[in-house]
């Protein structure tokens, strides 16, 4: 392989890298709610792209940090939406029945998307676009980084608000054994619909990064986000924070390099297979919860 | 009149694939996978018979075999994971699939020129039923024969030994296997049966639309096949034919003078019946006894936060 060649494939797994900030958020959504209610959310992805959606409503008015936080807002809210309706009044032993209300609101959510925008494809605004910084030989695209940065300040705040404050004690009470923790005076209702609120900011700030650093917004991108952002959950461990951060960067360094090998149509077959290379020899994930979750 | 034809072999084939994706749930398992299965007989159907020149029997069968044994060899790698880990191993497959027909380009020289998949383009000229001089009543009758066939051979099995394997495997895993049920055994065979009846549905598809695309066989598709069973109500085999008419000829077809709003009200709909109704549409008790906890649910401490996957 010639020098050159060398320098692109270290540069295109670089920008990956940087991408996959957005499916590690995902990812720790996803791995959030399981955690804290065993339960899967499939409607997540889609509800952070319709966070981001929503932020463009003030687009015209507002600068571009504004509309990131409206976004992360906006995904908080429909977090709320979402366990008020998809898992407050289903009996929860029932698993299938709130993993099919879950694909009945991704299906409302991608609707109300293709309806509002009449399927066109929306643009949006991106930070740092025309910033580029030199290293060596490679280059960083600023909103590419910027997006990482963005990505990387979510999963600290995150980390700060599940070890420091009282809320997240009870987060992880409540993922740990929710009856002692309701005997301890925690309220399981409210953990879990605190739970599914903060997986929302993530989700809203992960749909702004990927509309940011596409360029776009579509509504075609909620099915494959959802997909990476499962695997992204497998590849890290079911329930495992810093393993979902950790796969979200692989995912998306991987997706990038074997896009740079294979072409943009064969990519996906290569991530997915991937997954089970990993399913085969790690079938708990890169860090397993220790005590033997399903 | 042409219109109704079609809406009733549209019914058939998606309660082919929903009977597939019963026999996986009925194990407790949940599985996208069978996007994956009906694709690779609808491509396998339609080659064997457009470029092969096969009869259609003949290809039919070998699709729901290819179908079956794909899935066989998936299920063991698969099925070493459970729950969520399952639905995302088997919707990686379906996606692998997908692509795969995606990048597919094999054409050959027949009699009617170029035929084969075309990669992106799709696969089109499936003719052999305009080629045989079939009217849609006939291919009706086929694929009713076939549901028809299907559902009485579950029913049948239902009642077999391996219908009460699958049931025992589906209601308590440990306790069946502390009652010597081979668990890998149990679920490799419903996902292979499974399979077979996805391969089958698939085959049918591609002959009755002449033209399939990689885009046919979304996870969308995949989500489909368990929405009719779980909808429908696990107990009954007709649960999951009356969700199948109730989603395609209802939602689907029946609310189609509502335009635009139709597609959003269909999310909300499939809601609706959940909040209404969780375990389907035909399932014991009619009344609004849940809402109220049993005695069991009270002894057991089932509140909304308890655990339980």
């Amino acid at each position: 392989m010639a020098w050159i060649d060398f320098l692109d494939l270290v540069q295109s797994i670089m920008d990956g890298v940087m991408f996959g900030a957005t499916y590690s958020l995902i990812g720790i959504g996803f791995t959030l709610i399981f955690g804290v209610m065993h339960k899967i959310n499939l409607s997540y992805a889609a509800a952070s792209v319709g966070a981001a959606y929503l932020s463009l409503l003030i687009v015209s008015v507002a600068p571009t940090p504004i509309v990131y936080l409206i976004a992360a807002l906006c995904g908080g809210v429909l977090g709320a939406v979402i366990y008020w309706v998809c898992f407050k009044f289903l009996p929860l032993n029932q698993s299938l029945a709130t993993l099919m209300s879950t694909v009945g609101m991704l299906l409302v959510l991608e609707e109300s998307i293709v309806h509002a925008t009449a399927g066109m494809p929306q643009n949006y605004p991106a930070a740092f676009a025309d910033v580029v910084f030199n290293v060596g030989p490679f280059v960083l695209r600023g909103d590419l980084l910027f997006v990482f940065l963005l990505g990387c300040a979510v999963m600290v705040a995150l980390k700060y608000m599940l070890e420091k404050t009282k809320l997240g004690l009870a987060t992880r009470a409540v993922a740990q054994q929710p009856i002692a923790a309701q005997i301890c005076g925690m309220s399981v209702d409210k953990t879990n619909a605190s739970t599914f609120i903060i997986a929302g900011f993530l989700g809203g700030t992960a749909g702004a990064m990927t509309g940011a650093a596409i360029g776009v917004l579509s509504p075609l991108i909620t099915l494959p986000l959802t997909v990476k952002g499962l695997v992204v959950t497998v590849i890290g461990g079911l329930g495992s924070i810093p393993g979902a951060i950790l796969a979200g960067l692989i995912v998306g360094g991987a997706e990038s390099l074997f896009q740079f090998v294979r072409g943009v149509s064969e990519r996906d077959i290569y991530v997915m297979l991937m997954l089970f290379v990993f399913l085969v020899f790690r079938p708990n994930g890169l860090f397993s919860v220790p005590g033997g979750r399903d | 009149m042409d219109f109704y034809i079609g809406l009733l072999q549209v019914i058939g084939v998606h309660t082919l694939l929903g009977l597939s994706a019963w026999c996986i749930l009925h194990t407790g398992q949940v599985s996208l996978a069978q996007g994956g299965f009906f694709a690779i007989g609808a491509y396998v159907a339609g080659m064997l018979t457009a470029m092969a020149g096969w009869p259609l029997g003949l290809a039919l069968l070998t699709a729901a075999l290819t179908a079956s044994l794909i899935a066989i060899a998936i299920g063991f790698p698969a099925l070493r994971v459970k729950g969520l880990m399952l639905v995302v191993a088997t919707t990686a497959f379906a996606e692998i699939v997908r692509l795969v027909f995606f990048n597919l380009k094999w054409q050959v020289q027949t009699s009617n020129g170029l035929i084969g998949p075309d990669g992106g383009l799709g696969f089109g000229g499936i003719r052999y039923f305009p080629a045989n001089a079939w009217n849609g009543l006939e291919i009706l009758a086929l694929i009713w024969s076939l549901v028809a066939t299907v559902m009485m051979a579950l029913w049948l099995l239902d009642r077999s030994r391996i219908g009460t394997l699958w049931r025992a495997v589906g209601e308590d895993e440990i306790a069946a296997q502390s009652a010597g049920i081979n668990l890998t055994a149990a679920k490799v065979s419903a996902f292979g049966i499974g399979g077979a009846i996805a391969g089958l549905a698939g085959g049918i598809f591609s002959h009755n639309t002449t033209h399939i695309e990689h885009g046919n066989f979304t996870i969308l598709l995949a989500t489909f096949a368990i929405t009719y069973p779980i909808i429908g109500g696990l107990k009954s085999l007709l649960g999951t034919l009356v969700a199948v008419v109730f989603i395609q000829g209802f939602l689907i077809e029946g609310l189609r003078f509502l335009g635009d709003w139709r597609s959003l009200l269909f999310g909300a709909m499939i809601l609706a019946i959940l909040l209404i109704r969780p375990t389907g549409l035909i399932s014991a008790p009619l009344s609004l006894q849940r809402l109220k906890p049993t005695k069991y649910e009270l002894e057991k401490g089932q509140t909304s936060g308890a655990r339980h996957a």
